[in-house]
């Protein structure tokens, strides 16, 4: 137990950079992302990859970066909410989110930003209905959901113009 | 929520996988993690050695055969599932169901090979693969072996996947023009974690031929319920038929249901008819031509 | 009865200009949103130090035993751990910490690491340093602990029982407080009474908020200065200073608190002062900074759950008329396994003793026990909620089983809207409300009239049913900490406060530093509304710092941000200051200007003569002055005039009686009424919210959109209770939902859309009209019982418990024959 084991090579581009370190095994790629690349807007809120604070877009799909080693994301490219402003500038859902109420403590707020990014890129217009199924996989516990909802509605009116 | 010390490889072939595997009594192979990734985070579970088949493009495909079967790679996602016209073709309900899989980001990842091989029993897709009369291509190193799904899950994390092994991939035959397929789950929330399930299979036109009706999270493993099902064959379409079939669960049977921080077994024995009957009116619904 | 105060408890309205206009009562977008929707906020895990290990806590498996020998040589002598730290070593360093009970509860001899004994599943008994997280993991498992397990009690009236297994023995009893609270006389009113309902037994369930952000901290025990800095996110900074500091014997003054961005508290980060005293002993011991970082599990089992509470033998005395003369109950509440700011939850319910409603004769007679399960801390609408609860299932019942229309009986026994400023049975005051409007307007949202047709239409017997359920309930808001004499006379508390600091800085830019820790209530923009419209700029002119840094020195003992009450004192801490600033300005503009201070105007960051704006001066001008160009003022002016003011707001409390135990207790009373309509599947139980609506008063409103998402938040945690969150123990004490995978934190799924309809009544009594909001009461709660039993057969049992999973309505839809309803009627 007091070896960590195998250190491993991987090669992972982040918000367009493209960083190039050593992992052992065991290393979440959470915890690559905070802890060695220092990208702390990720957060985890869990145990048990239920509360999806730290949701990452990878490869073009969401998914809960505290559920998959750092090894496996070789040669990855992940989108983390740092990547989602343009040129300093807020993005369009996040202009949503600030005009619609959607966030209170923030804690929530990094993972949630990329579910609703990746929603509205496979969805341009959902449904409430829709919008709920789509951040099913992202606890808040401050907002009851009402103001995300609407934040996404916003966000899907102002992005498929 | 921090792992023990682990060995991680990633095979470029399945060859290379299954010696992976088989070099390591303590090796298991990573699929999606959804589950294996949170059962070594809460140390329910040790592993030695990781075998990370998530991009071998050998199980990732989605055949439908000239037949009308279905042939699924183990490592084909829920989302995958949800998605692909083939499988909304062949099974809408397989699509339907991976799809409310708890959430997108679990979808986008968790796999079908790795719903059916962590054998949870409150998994999903097991009790609706036996349903469907799937079978289970287990790879070794001495070739394909296959195994029909309801004798697949023998219990808690365990199947008939052997040390050494892998599962390459699901086959589940047409659907007939006169059947329909059914499912249904009571859980504590939306999309959340399951109190009962059950599937079911029905094949006639206005009287049922065949009939498979499967509940899981009833004991260690999905369970073919042949009382039930002896009650439906033969009989009418109908909805007095299925409601009176549904009384011979609870009734005669083995059935073991957990206590859980979810529900207790008594409450899960009560529900199991209920869910029973749903599933099954679920594939009258969807078949053939039943007289409701 | 008129509702003006007697001659013992008197309120001085608040007397104020009223400045608050142009940016207060606007929605204004959040000054905090820009860092946090960029992922830049700093939340405590976000901190690095040079130097720094990480710390885990080796914590107790059982509920209850002797430890017999813990070992830590294995864990020192693993790679790269640098200290560890147990209980015995603790013992010999430090004082127990400071105890609020009297005796002898108050002989609970508690330090950060448990000593002899560990009372309860996730007991913390070691700590293990190490330069990874992985490590301080491994090494955690392999301090060795010989544990020689007790028997466990769960329950907290058996724990009340002299027989129970008794959890300190310094105490002798795990009855750690009990008290009567008795007003008017409710024996003459059960024997006058035209009606008596009875109920056995209520349940109030154990849950917790669960923020989302679990505790964090990185606190160094500098070896330089000897100051212990303590970067964290406990929401209520000086209780903890007060309480560690005499523990580790480190005055006031070289603790130094600190957190910028906190995910979420809810009252459950009161509770990390142990914690965090067990890592400033690491960090000295150790030589570095120590950095924490709490896992959900952990968080789970030992962060702090919401209190526990079980009314028995609730009799409730009711005329003819419908009018609710009272009610008597015994009420046992479950602490858990330490008092952690416990017991002042045996008073803190007596804010709201008639709930919303006018009954005069009332007698709880409460106990306090014990339990080997986590310590209880003030989860969201601490000790009010469970006894609101109660409240309403009286009205409820009562209109139930006499048959009266619940609508009109609460209408009926309401507080009027003539009788504010009301007094209650226990002398607190009820400052304002517009108890019957707000219900009427909950109704209207849902379409009362209308769901009411669908209900009967759909009948019983297809499947599914409906059910109409209302819940009021009041948000108590600004302690008088006086209360804790009530409890235990001997504690030297009372009064409320909060601090802030506003200035003009060298260019004349508008500064504020509160001493608030928020966690999502918005308290940088709000205070930005108010000082900006007291100086006459912009909210975006006002930079608030974020966060909270002690060495701002913008506190006080009571600093913090928890029970709802940061409109009230913090705004009013902002609003003092801004107006001892607004002053200054005034008095150097009217020497810079040669005109008199009563001409002087405030408008878009300068200072002119009303009708004459060419005679201007901007703030720019103004620092200067002061600043920099000291010696261009007349002297008297130069001495009196600092632009640096530094106010207290100080709201107007006595010292609450403890003898009768009556007195004033809280300031403000925002109310919420619930209106909810669910439908239940008749064959497995299973509940689903068909339509919400909330009418809120939190009297007059500083940021409408702000109010609204806390009210949807409080919502969203009440509907969590209500149907899936619970921490239940099995009957060895161990937690069943210690991860988020059986707890089931409700998401987009299960909330259903809220609708939010507002009532304004202003409080008379705070420098704003504002009420303190955010805990919410617990409606949720109410209401939603209230509509399972609305769906329930006439003769079902009565919903006695306030968490209902399907499994337990299940239950109520098919009781055993046999079965207690739990509730009897005597008519005479």
């Amino acid at each position: 137990m007091s070896d960590g084991g195998t250190a491993h090579p991987i090669k992972v581009t982040i918000n367009g950079e493209t960083h190039e370190r050593t992992v052992l095994a065991r290393t979440l790629l959470v915890h690559f992302i905070r802890d060695v690349l220092a990208l702390k807007g990720t957060h985890i809120g869990c145990d048990t990859g239920n509360c999806g604070a730290c949701t990452v877009i990878y490869d073009g799909r969401t998914i809960k970066s505290c559920m998959m080693l750092a090894a496996q994301a070789d040669g990855a490219e992940i989108q983390t909410v740092e990547g989602l402003a343009e040129n300093g500038e807020l993005g369009p859902i996040q202009r949503a989110f600030h005009e619609h109420h959607g966030l209170q403590c923030g804690y929530c707020t990094p993972g949630l930003l990329m579910s609703a990014t990746a929603l509205l890129r496979d969805n341009p217009r959902p449904s409430e209905a829709e919008i709920r199924r789509g951040i099913r996989g992202n606890v808040c516990r401050c907002t009851g959901y009402v103001n995300v909802v609407k934040s996404i509605e916003a966000a899907a009116e102002e992005v498929s113009r | 929520m921090l792992l023990e010390s682990v060995e991680y490889t990633r095979p470029a072939t399945v060859e290379e996988a299954l010696a992976a595997l088989a070099s390591n009594e303590g090796a298991a192979p990573l699929a999606g993690g959804q589950s294996l990734i949170n059962v070594l985070k809460n140390r329910v579970a040790s592993v030695a050695l990781l075998v990370d088949i998530t991009r071998l493009a050998e199980l990732r495909n989605v055949d439908a055969r000239s037949d009308g079967s279905l042939e699924i790679g183990a490592c084909v996602t829920y989302d995958e599932l949800d998605r692909s016209a083939e499988v909304r073709r062949g099974h809408a309900i397989l699509a339907d169901v991976a799809g409310r899989i708890e959430d997108q980001q679990i979808r986008n990842r968790g796999t079908i090979g790795g719903n059916c091989c962590l054998s949870d029993p409150t998994n999903n897709l097991p009790p609706l693969l036996i349903a469907l009369g799937a079978t289970m291509n287990i790879q070794g190193g001495a070739g394909v072996r296959e195994v029909p799904a309801d004798q697949f899950f023998h219990g808690y994390f365990s199947t008939a996947v052997e040390q050494g092994e892998l599962l390459r991939s699901i086959t589940l035959p047409a659907l007939e023009p006169d059947a329909g397929a059914g499912y249904n789950s009571l859980t504590i929330a939306g999309d959340s974690k399951a109190i009962v399930r059950a599937s079911a299979y029905l094949r006639g036109n206005g009287t049922i031929e065949e009939a498979r009706v499967v509940l899981a999270v009833v004991g260690p493993r999905p369970i073919r319920h042949a009382g039930m099902e002896a009650r439906l064959r033969g009989q009418p379409a109908t909805a007095e038929t299925v409601a009176r079939a549904s009384e011979a669960v609870g009734e005669d049977d083995d059935l073991s249901p957990p206590t859980d921080a979810h529900a207790s077994a008594d409450y899960r024995r009560r529900m199991a008819p209920v869910v029973a009957r749903r599933a099954v009116s679920d594939a009258m619904a969807k078949g053939g031509d039943g007289d409701e | 009865m008129s509702g003006r105060p007697s001659a013992e408890t008197t309120v001085e309205p608040a007397e104020r200009v009223d400045r608050l206009g142009k940016w207060s009562g606007t929605s204004v977008p959040r000054k905090e949103d820009r860092r946090l929707l960029q992922g830049q906020g700093a939340f405590a895990d976000d901190t690095w130090q040079r130097r720094m290990g990480y710390a885990h806590f080796v914590r107790s498996p059982v509920a209850h035993a002797r430890i017999v020998s813990i070992d830590t040589s294995k864990a020192e002598s693993l790679d790269g751990v640098f200290a560890t730290l147990t209980g015995q070593e603790v013992r010999e360093i430090t004082e127990p910490f400071f105890q609020i009970a009297p005796e002898p509860g108050g002989n609970i001899e508690e330090y950060c690491l448990a000593t002899d004994k560990v009372r309860y599943q996730g007991d913390a008994v070691a700590l293990v340093l190490a330069e990874s997280r992985d490590i301080a993991r491994d090494a955690a498992e392999l301090v060795d602990v010989e544990y020689e397990p007790l028997p466990a009690v769960v329950d907290t009236v058996a724990a009340a029982d002299p027989d129970a297994p008794v959890l300190h023995e310094e105490v002798g009893t795990n009855v750690v407080w009990h008290g009567v609270y008795d007003y008017g006389d409710v024996d003459w009113a059960l024997e006058n009474a035209d009606h008596v309902v009875r109920i056995d037994r209520l349940h109030f369930h154990r849950f917790s908020s669960t923020p989302l952000e679990c505790s964090a901290a990185m606190v160094n025990w500098d070896p330089g200065t000897d100051v212990v800095e303590i970067y964290s996110n406990n929401q209520m900074p000086m209780f903890a200073s007060l309480v560690i500091g005499p523990s580790l014997g480190v005055p006031s003054n070289r603790l130094q608190f600190r957190s910028q961005d906190i995910g979420g508290a809810f009252g459950i980060k009161i509770g990390s002062y142990p914690q965090l005293a067990g890592l400033a002993l690491l960090s000295r011991k150790a030589g570095r900074p120590v950095k924490w970082t709490e896992y959900r599990t952990d968080h789970m089992l030992s962060a702090g759950h919401g209190n526990e509470r079980v009314f028995l033998d609730v009799e409730i005395p009711v005329m003819s008329d419908g009018t609710i003369l009272g009610f008597k109950v015994r009420a046992f509440d479950d602490a858990g396994a330490y008092l952690h700011y416990e017991p002042l939850g045996a008073v803190i319910w007596s804010q709201v003793t008639p709930g919303c409603y006018r009954f005069k004769h009332i007698r709880v007679d409460y106990t306090e026990t014990v339990t080997n399960k986590c310590p209880t801390v003030p989860n969201r609408g601490y000790s009010r909620l469970q006894h609101l609860w109660l409240t309403e299932r009286i009205v409820d019942l009562v209109a139930h089983e006499l048959g009266f229309d619940a609508v009109e009986l609460r209408k009926q026994n309401y507080v009027q809207p003539e009788d504010y400023p009301y007094e209650t049975p226990n002398g607190c005051v009820y400052d304002s409300g517009n108890l019957p409007k707000a219900l009427d307007m909950a109704l209207e949202a849902i379409d009362y009239p209308a769901w009411r047709q669908r209900q009967q239409e759909l009948g019983k017997g297809s499947g599914k049913r409906i059910g109409i359920g209302i819940g009021t309930t009041l948000d108590s808001g600004t302690n008088n900490f006086g209360q804790a004499r009530i409890v235990n006379p001997g504690l030297p508390f009372s009064g409320n406060g909060e601090a802030a600091y506003v200035k003009l800085d060298l260019y004349g830019e508008v500064s504020v530093n509160l001493g608030t820790t928020p966690q999502g209530q918005s308290h940088e923009t709000t205070a930005a509304q108010v000082v900006a419209d007291i100086l006459g700029v912009s909210p975006d002119d006002v930079h608030v710092t974020a966060g909270f840094d002690q060495r701002h020195n913008t506190y006080v003992a009571f600093s913090g941000t928890y029970a709802s009450q940061f409109a009230v004192t913090g705004l009013g801490a902002a609003m003092g200051a801004a107006e001892d600033l607004r002053g200054e300005i005034v008095k150097v503009a009217s020497f810079a200007l040669e005109a008199a201070e009563e001409d002087i105007e405030l408008e878009e960051g300068q200072a002119f003569v009303r009708g004459e704006s060419e005679r201007a001066i901007p703030f720019m001008g103004i620092a200067n002055l002061v600043y920099s160009n000291v010696a261009a003022m007349p002297p008297e002016l130069a001495d009196s005039v600092s632009l640096n003011c530094r106010h207290t707001y100080r709201p107007p409390f006595e010292v609450p009686d403890p003898e009768t135990k009556r007195g004033n207790l809280t300031l403000t009373y925002a109310s919420q009424t619930h209106a909810c309509v669910v439908e239940v599947d008749e064959e497995s139980g299973e509940v689903k919210i068909l339509d919400y609506a909330v009418a809120d008063d939190c009297g007059r409103l500083i940021n409408p959109t702000i109010v609204d998402g806390q009210v949807h938040g409080a919502t969203a945690h009440g509907i969590g209770a209500a149907l899936y969150e619970a921490l239940e123990y099995d009957e060895d004490g161990q937690l069943m939902q210690s991860s988020f995978y059986e707890y089931h934190a409700v998401t987009s799924l299960d909330v259903p859309a809220i609708k939010t309809v507002h009532v304004e009544t202003p409080s008379p009594f705070t420098p704003n009209g504002a009420k303190g909001m955010g805990e919410g009461g617990g409606a949720p709660l109410h209401a939603v019982c209230s509509a399972i039993q609305d769906a329930l057969d006439d003769d079902s049992p009565i919903v006695a418990h306030t968490h209902n999973p399907w499994e337990r309505v299940y239950w109520l839809l098919n009781p055993e024959p046999g079965m207690r309803r739990g509730v009897v009627v005597e008519s005479r």
